[in-house]
């Protein structure tokens, strides 16, 4: 951490931001945890719950993102509170969009409850469990300015892109096998696809920390690992 | 020769200033561009003014001050013995803080130079180049129907432009400027910031400037000074967003012990 500032009522709202955008950073890990809790337990009250909460994340991204233009407005930031400044506007509006996908995934709950005998497919766990993993670890990078950690973090989107890749395929066949499936299948698969682009987002959070830390924007490089747009798959291709 | 080398205006090398004893500069190495401002900037006392005159050697009228190293504009040692320093400050024009119109009137203070200096003779001649500067200025709409007032009658922000206009008058090549927004106020410094950016295509500038704002607005390289030695020089907007050295980021986020 820098030294602190001359005026250091400065130091104070620089410090709080730090702590809203913490704040919202474990309140997205918590609903990403709900989401896909309320999937398996098939609970609608537990969705309703990951819903209601989303509100929280809404009202801090605009609380940080006032405290943020009165800081620019006042002070005038230069360098790293320059860039601490910007990060934190974009990093809440990552996390409120990641809040946003939790809760979307809640909504899904009640449509997929309908259909009783269908069963979660492990892997949406599995994903939602990386994913929620990663924006932990980015969190903790983001506190302690630690680059090196966020690179780790941004290395770990593929595998989340990997599994819904073949969730994805798995799902396809269930809904060939049975056209009952395809109403839950759909509705599933709209829910791993919200937890993917989670973990891009989450890759956004690290390329931040990154900027943030070293004052240098990490260029996107990355493979894209979704390639689902182009899957075909054809009945008895085997 | 590089476009950088093609640019290079001033290059000044080991440069020390004594005032007496006492070394206010400690060995500067900075090159100075056409086309471009630099902005100099660092904690009162450690010697900005200092280094910026000895570009047009105005330090030779400072009682005891030595200066040392070597000043080169356009490759030639403005110190050397067969410079005329008159005609060294007719290519090096300042601006100073405070505005310091002569007592004179607007038409004087800018026909001035350009008569010690022979560079006109008929009135016509003198009439186009009061008109030319401060056209560039950007005074000569507020002033073209009352040249014959007395400068000081300006107000502030208009005698700075008015002495902005003065220092282009005598065609220099690099203007050296000192605070020249500090006794402004911000409608005023915008004019002249904006005034800054038109004159930098033809001219080399350096500004000495308290405001980091200012400082980040006008210029395209910077360097920051501490205790009579550059710390850290780059292109402004680096020295801005991601300073290298600790005591650049401390001094221009507000943070120096
Ligand atoms: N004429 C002088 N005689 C003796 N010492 C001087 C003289 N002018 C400046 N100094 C000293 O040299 C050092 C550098 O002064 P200088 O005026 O160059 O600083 P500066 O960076 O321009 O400061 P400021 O931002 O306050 O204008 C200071 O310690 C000052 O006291
Ligand atoms: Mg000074």
């Amino acid at each position: 951490m820098p030294n602190d500032h001359i005026v250091s009522s400065y130091d104070k709202e620089l410090e709080n931001l730090r702590s809203s955008i913490a704040r919202m950073g474990g309140l997205a890990e918590t609903q990403i945890a709900g989401a896909v809790d309320a999937l398996f337990k098939r609970s609608a009250e537990r969705a309703e719950q990951v819903v209601e909460a989303d509100k929280a994340l809404d009202d801090l991204e605009i609380a940080i993102e006032k405290d943020a233009i009165s800081i620019l407005a006042r002070r005038q930031p230069m360098a790293s509170d320059l860039r601490e400044i910007v990060s934190a506007l974009k990093m809440s509006s990552i996390l409120e969009r990641i809040g946003d996908y939790s809760k979307n995934i809640a909504k899904r709950v009640t449509a997929i409850n309908e259909s009783d005998n269908f069963r979660i497919v492990r892997t949406v766990g599995d994903m939602a469990h990386l994913v929620q993993k990663m924006l932990k670890d980015v969190l903790d990078a983001y506190i302690d300015q630690d680059a090196v950690k966020a690179m780790d973090v941004w290395e770990r989107d593929a595998p989340v892109d990997e599994l819904y890749n073949s969730l994805f395929r798995e799902l396809l066949t269930y809904m060939m096998e049975d056209a009952r499936a395809i109403t839950p299948c759909t509705h599933l698969l709209f829910a791993a696809k919200n937890v993917e682009r989670m973990g891009d987002h989450v890759t956004n959070l690290a390329e931040i920390v990154f900027y943030l830390v070293n004052g240098e924007i990490l260029e996107d490089t990355r493979p894209k690992g979704d390639r689902t747009s182009f899957t075909v798959l054809r009945p008895h291709e085997d | 020769m590089s476009t950088e080398d093609a640019k290079l205006k001033f290059q000044t090398r080991g440069v020390h200033v004594f005032y007496g004893d006492k070394e206010a500069i400690k060995g500067v190495d900075l090159d100075i561009y056409n086309n471009e401002v630099t902005a100099l900037i660092g904690p009162s006392g450690c010697g900005k003014s200092t280094y910026l005159r000895c570009l047009n050697r105005m330090n030779d009228t400072v009682d005891g001050a030595k200066v040392t190293g070597s000043i080169l504009l356009d490759g030639t040692d403005i110190y050397d013995r067969k410079v005329d320093v008159v005609q060294l400050r007719a290519r090096v024009g300042m601006v100073f803080q405070k505005p310091n119109p002569f007592p004179k009137s607007i038409f004087e203070n800018i026909a001035y130079g350009p008569r010690i200096h022979g560079l006109a003779s008929k009135k016509s001649e003198y009439d186009a180049i009061v008109e030319t500067s401060l056209k560039k200025a950007g005074l000569w709409n507020e002033v073209s129907d009352r040249l014959d007032e007395p400068g000081t009658s300006l107000s502030g922000g208009q005698q700075q432009r008015l002495c902005i206009a003065r220092a282009i008058a005598v065609s220099p090549e690099v203007i050296l400027m000192d605070e020249p927004c500090s006794a402004l106020d911000p409608i005023a410094t915008a004019r002249v910031e904006e005034l800054i950016d038109e004159l930098r295509e033809n001219y080399a500038i350096v500004i000495v400037t308290h405001s980091m704002q200012q400082a980040a607005r006008v210029s395209q390289k910077t360097a920051f000074f501490h205790l009579g030695e550059i710390v850290e020089r780059g292109h402004t907007e680096q020295i801005f967003t991601n300073p290298r050295e600790e005591r650049t980021r401390d001094y221009i986020t507000g943070r120096f012990g």
